[in-house]
């Protein structure tokens, strides 16, 4: 009955649009209310939700996306990319994936990889020919695998609340699923762009030099050997990895390439402190949520339901990718975690999956979520930029969307696609 | 279709700074500072300033806290938005203010409790787990920036009601 009524309320709530901190903290305390549970257990759970040492992690990754979406790296690095490919049908397309892959490389939030890898490639996409909706659609569901490659500001949530899957471990496991996404992007774009001789204006412009391509990029592309390498080496923890990094992006930003001033620096630094605070404040939140939900043993029925359906654990998997495929839609990587990981532990449990593989999937999940139309969260930001409404990009975003449903199928049948990497590693 | 060019705008930074900001991206510089003066102090010496550790993560919430209240007033706190771009004026007019009640709502309830909190450290003296200074010196700033949210969540609600 009491788990009737919050779940009633947070729904409710979070359906009208309600800030989901307000929600989640609301369904809480009505909770504790009813269960008496006692008052001082919300600002006791916000404060421990958020004092952790390893969430230092989550903003030192924001700032990180930060500084180098202001650096220049991504216009160098789109350059390098024209130089090895060349122009044509299909290439800038292309080189947005790729790009938008590796700029998830250092930079953990999809938006924000939207925001950058839009800025530079939307203006030349249309010079070259490409319709405004098909680019939007290619760079949103580009920067949706973002979360998959390390670093990931989602994976470093998942960390926090799933105790036997480390930071480490989920960031090398992300890495091959992370690169497979990024071919079964790859593979559409550049097969609707020819099958449609998108991008044939562009073939009258020079092909950049090679070699100082590369000179010019080698700055950008040395920054994720750093955070990723410097890890691996044990150099540095998660947190210590970002913050070297911020170092090295503003020795870049401000020395190198010379586009970040002073007054850009003061910019960076709020910018990533609204990101971080919008995040972190709803993972405060929800841990009231969390805690009301556990220590009422709500989601122990899961358990029942699922052992007495019979569904097997590939049947009660299938359920959870059809809800957070749903849920993906509105929602960002990070809420979802919030409020479908204490759900989906007593599943995770009773199946035996392993927490990190499992991590992945979630994150793999919640990916497709964010670019099928028309509630999608990075699509919207790309079209935003694009000039363009987010239903003109349904009928391109149904053949990226039914790309990567064909990997994450082959993801649940061969899990090792995602737990050999860590495992090789040691973590 | 409208203007199929990007728009240059969306991308230009915002040249209004609120008080969050400031107080907001000091936090940030200062949270990376110290995160990096422990990675150099680290390779140095051999030693580690576990101390800091505490500073930094009382920092993080007081950084969270101020940055959620600005993010109010801009409205950019995560929700389903599906909602509010369907509808319309007048649908979207109740649903700003029914989420500015809602934020209200849970920020006072935040102010009172961990006022409470404060208080309790304050009296009984608790000292900090770590360094070992009075811990009210971290709690205070749960209900004082509390306050601030709520009062964000203020303004943003008369500005709902005079949009009709």
């Amino acid at each position: 009955m009491t788990g009737l009524a919050i779940f009633a309320v947070f729904v409710a709530l979070m359906v009208l649009g309600v800030p989901i901190g307000a929600a989640l903290m609301l369904a809480g305390a009505v909770g504790i209310g009813i269960a008496d549970l006692g008052w001082f257990s919300i600002p006791n759970n916000f404060y421990a939700g958020i004092a952790k040492y390893p969430l230092l992690a989550l903003p030192m990754f924001v700032l990180v996306g930060a500084v180098f979406d202001r650096s220049g790296v991504a216009r160098r690095i789109v350059d390098f990319g024209v130089a090895i490919v060349g122009r044509g049908p299909g290439m800038l397309p292309l080189i947005a994936v790729a790009v938008a892959m590796f700029m998830g490389g250092i930079s953990g939030s999809g938006p924000a990889t939207a925001a950058a890898v839009g800025g530079v490639m939307l203006a030349a996409m249309y010079r070259a020919g490409y319709p405004p909706a098909y680019s939007a659609t290619v760079i949103g569901a580009a920067a949706s695998v973002d979360i998959l490659i390390p670093p990931s500001i989602a994976f470093i949530v998942y960390s926090v609340l799933v105790p036997g899957a480390s930071v480490p471990a989920l960031f090398a496991a992300g890495v091959v699923p992370g690169i497979l996404a990024g071919f079964a992007l790859m593979i559409p774009a550049v097969w609707l762009a020819r099958r449609h001789g998108f991008g044939a204006r562009e073939l009258d412009q020079p092909r950049p030099p090679l070699l100082r391509a590369l000179r010019e990029a080698s700055w950008g592309l040395f920054a994720p050997v750093l955070i990723l390498g410097g890890m691996r080496l044990g150099w540095f923890t998660p947190t210590e990895a970002a913050v070297v990094a911020v170092a090295y992006g503003v020795f870049v930003g401000m020395v190198v390439y010379r586009t970040i001033g002073f007054r850009d620096l003061f910019d960076i630094l709020v910018d990533a402190a609204e990101v971080s605070g919008v995040i972190l404040v709803v993972v405060a939140l929800a841990s009231i949520f969390a805690y009301t939900v556990s220590t009422l043993g709500i989601v122990d029925p899961i358990t029942r339901v699922a052992q007495e359906s019979g569904l097997g654990s590939y049947g009660a998997l299938a359920i959870v990718v059809v809800v957070l495929l749903i849920v993906g839609m509105v929602l960002d990587g990070v809420s979802i975690f919030l409020i479908f990981v204490p759900l989906l532990a007593p599943l995770m449990r009773l199946y035996n999956w392993d927490p990190v593989w499992f991590g992945v999937l979630l994150t793999f999940m919640v990916a497709i979520g964010q670019f099928t139309p028309p509630v999608a969260v990075n699509l919207m930001v790309s079209a935003r930029l694009a000039g363009v409404r987010i239903e003109q990009t349904a009928p391109w975003a149904l053949w990226f969307v039914f790309s990567m449903l064909l990997l994450l199928v082959i993801l649940i049948a061969v899990p090792e696609l995602a737990t050999w990497l860590p495992g090789v590693l040691g973590y | 279709m409208t203007d199929q060019r990007p728009d240059p705008e969306t991308s230009a930074p915002r040249r209004r700074y609120l008080p969050e900001d400031w107080v907001g991206g000091a936090a940030m510089a200062l949270l990376a500072l110290i995160t990096f003066a422990n990675v150099v102090m680290r390779y140095l010496t051999n030693e580690s300033f576990a101390w800091t550790e505490e500073l930094s993560v009382s920092l993080m919430v007081i950084l969270t806290m101020v940055a959620a209240g600005g993010a109010v007033l801009r409205d950019r706190h995560i929700r389903i938005e599906a909602v509010f771009i369907g509808g319309s004026a007048q649908r979207r007019r109740r649903l700003a203010i029914l989420s500015a009640i809602a934020t209200i709502v849970t920020f006072l309830i935040m102010f009172g409790l961990g006022l409470r909190l404060f208080w309790d450290d304050y009296r009984y003296e608790v000292t900090s787990p770590g360094i070992g200074v009075p811990q009210w010196w971290y709690t205070v700033w749960l209900p004082v920036l509390s306050l601030t949210i709520a009062l964000r969540a203020m303004q943003r609600l008369t500005m709902a009601w005079r949009a009709s």
